[in-house]
């Protein structure tokens, strides 16, 4: 579903993403992790359509900046933007007119209840703190039933709550056969779920991992933790 | 070495160090430094020839006295709401805390503050050429006047500090503090009334009002504006009379903070906390002002028309109507047809007094336009991703300010030309000329993000773009002006039809070599520099 093929980016001389090769199936969780700077924003925001970049990127087989491309695509950004003017409610209604979703309201209201959002559908878009803005931001991406969902840093700034139920969507959009592509640095939050795991340094991708490759024993954040300071041997 | 003269040592070493690693700031810097010894070098040569033809300093004086007094509103007004920013967030989180005299931080706090009353002023030393041909005023005018803008500006600054430290969270203090603002005004705005009864006459009067002791004795503004006119005109007893005054009120306000309020941390934190979230917001995509804004909101309308991408100009719509009652047209709107009016009120009876007023207000255009929704929309993500083609969205994301631009150059051009007595024909042209020249900016804009990848510093993007403006108007103008002028009668509008044509096709040029910019260019970062 999420195809990217010798995907290189760069912003003068420094590279940020360098030859990167990744996809991401139907149905497949692939978690994106890396130290900071690795280039991981940068390579999430060149899928999602809003970097140019070298190599080819596809949705479903599109170019990533087609029309087509765009209706299958949801996207929730590292920092939460939302129009300070529009309602919470009003989010969602321009996302679904912009989207020409139909059918949509019981949709939106049945989101706005998971992340507890009921009773701020009238509050404004600047009066939200930044957990409740980071809820809106991820109603708007998942309100158009988008068939790849792009995901950079989700459950930052999210309540207990909010991360609790974040995390059950997640697994239901991967049951219900969406791709998704995940970065964070909570390693913890998708032990559970993920598929593949994708571990970016310096713009590169150094490690593609399997659920199946894990040795017994063997946790996600041990594969991290070899891949970006060696191995415990190696360790001082 | 004292820690904090190191600090500010190494930041200016830091500063100049950085031009070494980004040739295109390097660049920026020379060529200002290079547009001021070129303005100084100019001064020196027309201060002489147009010394007769000069107006009276009298005018200056009441221009300076007017743009200090919007400082002076805006500092009470920050005063009562949060104080100004004398610190960073850097220096909250590892001065304060550090065992360095709160009194000794107050200081590097004002001396840094120096340096954003010279950048607040920094825009008086461009009009050093204006001000010599009109007023006489050679480059030691300008800087005096610069000189002065600055004193003003920091006493300004040191007293919304002071008014947030006396009265943050005590209404009582709060309107007295009010009242005292306008007790200040009230000898000034009598006299006003008295002379505009007595004289009849709006320049008459206003020319006695400036040349009165009302005028001299209003604090701040009035200080700094004869101070500065004073020097000027030679009278150095009142210069330095008046100078003087500024400079002890700044220095009382200072002891009386430094020497009353050693624990001013929490004073400043608010405007400091508010300022650095404020700059977060920009580089994270957040650059409507509404967002910082304390302002009320009656949500009396909800919903969103539309379908596809029709829906981003109803969107703006509904943002723009709920931010101000006026929705589309702002105070700005109110501000330009009324200064029009008021402009060409003055200008009656002077030939091409029209093209005068377009000439200022297409200048003035260059710099409002980024203020429409359009642009901004390109900072936030969701434009990118809505699934339609990048043409339609650029159109109806930009329809409200082709729109809002229409109406307020109908309005100002039609109620200038009534005044002035234009005709009908010259109204339109001036109107056409005003309105394509707002979409041929934003083409521009367009094509600038385009041709940079928007991957440089908002300043240099601005700087790229005033440069394109120029050079793209240049032909445009230079047809206009060679055939008009070759045309007996009706050479003025003809001249402007060229313009308004030329404006045409270089706009369908920007847009079409721009084309695409939505899915096929970097979204911007505003980068504020910190």
């Amino acid at each position: 579903m999420i195809d990217v093929q010798n995907m290189s980016k760069k912003y003068g001389k420094l590279v940020a993403n360098d030859n990167i090769n990744l996809s991401v199936g139907r149905g497949e969780l692939a978690v994106l992790l890396g130290p900071n700077g690795a280039g991981k924003s940068t390579l999430i925001k060149s899928i999602c359509g809003l970097l140019r970049f070298q190599g080819t990127i596809t949705i479903n087989g599109q170019e990533n900046n087609t029309v087509e491309a765009k209706r299958l695509l949801g996207y929730v950004p590292e920092f939460p933007v939302l129009y300070p003017m529009l309602t919470v409610g009003e989010h969602l209604e321009f996302i679904a007119k912009a989207y020409r979703l139909e059918d949509w309201e019981e949709r939106g209201e049945a989101l706005l209840h998971r992340f507890e959002l009921d009773d701020k559908k009238m509050k404004l878009g600047k009066e939200l703190s930044k957990g409740m803005q980071q809820k809106v931001s991820v109603c708007c991406a998942l309100l158009p039933q988008p068939k790849a969902v792009i995901m950079d840093e989700p459950l930052v700034g999210l309540d207990p709550h909010g991360i609790r139920e974040l995390k059950a969507i997640i697994a239901q959009l991967r049951d219900s056969g969406c791709a998704l592509l995940v970065s964070t640095h909570m390693i913890e939050s998708v032990e559970e779920d993920w598929d593949v795991t994708y571990i970016m340094v310096k713009g590169r991708i150094a490690r593609v991992c399997h659920r199946t490759d894990l040795e017994v024993g063997q946790s996600l954040e041990d594969v991290y933790f070899n891949i970006t300071e060696g191995s415990q041997e190696d360790r001082p | 070495m004292n820690s904090l003269v190191f600090l500010l040592l190494r930041s200016a070493k830091n500063t100049l160090l950085e031009l070494g690693r980004k040739p295109a700031k390097l660049l920026l810097w020379v060529l200002v430094i290079a547009g001021i010894g070129g303005i100084f070098i100019l001064s020196l040569f027309t201060t002489r020839q147009s010394t007769e033809a000069s107006l009276d300093l009298v005018w200056l004086k009441g221009i300076l006295f007017l743009l200090i007094l919007i400082f002076v509103v805006t500092a009470i007004q920050k005063g009562l709401a949060k104080g100004d920013v004398i610190f960073d967030m850097n220096d909250v989180n590892l001065l304060f805390v550090s065992p360095v005299s709160s009194r000794m931080i107050l200081m590097y706090g004002i001396v840094r503050m120096a340096k954003m009353a010279f950048l607040a002023g920094f825009f008086i030393l461009f009009q050093s050429n204006s001000l010599s041909v009109s007023f006489g005023v050679g480059f030691d005018g300008v800087l005096l006047l610069l000189l002065g803008f600055m004193l003003a500006v920091g006493v300004l600054q040191i007293l919304s500090l002071l008014i947030y430290s006396l009265s943050n969270g005590r209404p009582r203090r709060q309107m007295i503090v009010r009242m005292l603002a306008i007790v200040a005004f009230i000898p000034l705005i009598a006299y006003t009334g008295l002379q505009l009864v007595k004289t009849g006459d709006l320049l008459l009067a206003l020319e006695r009002i400036l040349e009165s002791p009302f005028t001299d004795w209003t604090p701040v503004a009035g200080w700094a504006s004869a101070g500065v006119i004073s020097f000027i005109s030679g009278d150095l007893g009142n210069g330095f009379l008046f100078f003087g005054m500024l400079l002890l009120s700044g220095i009382l306000l200072i002891l009386y903070i430094a020497l009353s309020n050693p624990d001013y941390y929490e004073d400043v934190l608010v405007a400091t906390e508010s300022a650095f979230e404020k700059k977060r917001g920009l580089s994270e995509g957040q650059i409507n002002p509404e967002a910082s804004s304390t302002k009320k909101i009656k949500l009396a309308k909800t919903g969103i028309k539309g379908l596809g991408p029709s829906t981003i100009f109803y969107k703006h719509l509904r943002e723009s109507f709920r931010a101000n009652h006026l929705g589309l047209w702002g105070t700005w709107s109110i501000i330009m047809i009324l200064g029009t009016a008021l402009f060409s009120w003055f200008l009656r009876g002077e030939d091409g007094g029209i093209l005068v007023l377009l000439q200022i207000l297409m200048w003035i255009q260059i710099f409002m336009i980024g203020t429409g929704r359009g642009l901004k929309e390109i900072y936030m993500h969701y434009i990118y991703l809505i699934p339609a083609s990048s043409f339609q969205k650029i159109v109806w994301s930009n329809l409200e300010i082709v729109f809002k631009v229409l109406v307020e150059s109908v309005a100002a051009f039609g109620i200038a030309g009534l005044i002035m007595g234009e005709s009908l024909g010259l109204i339109l042209v001036a109107i056409l000329v005003y309105t394509l020249f707002s979409f041929l900016l934003l083409g521009i804009n367009y094509l600038s993000l385009r041709w940079t990848g928007a991957d440089i510093s908002a300043g240099l993007l601005l700087f790229i773009y005033t440069i394109a403006v120029m050079v793209i108007m240049l032909p445009g103008l230079i047809a206009a002006i060679v055939i008009g002028s070759n045309i007996e009668g009706s050479g003025v509008l003809i001249g402007l039809g060229v313009l308004a044509l030329w404006e045409l096709v270089a706009a369908i040029g920007c847009f079409t070599l721009s084309k695409g910019i939505l899915h096929n260019a970097d979204m911007p970062v505003l980068r504020t520099g910190n």
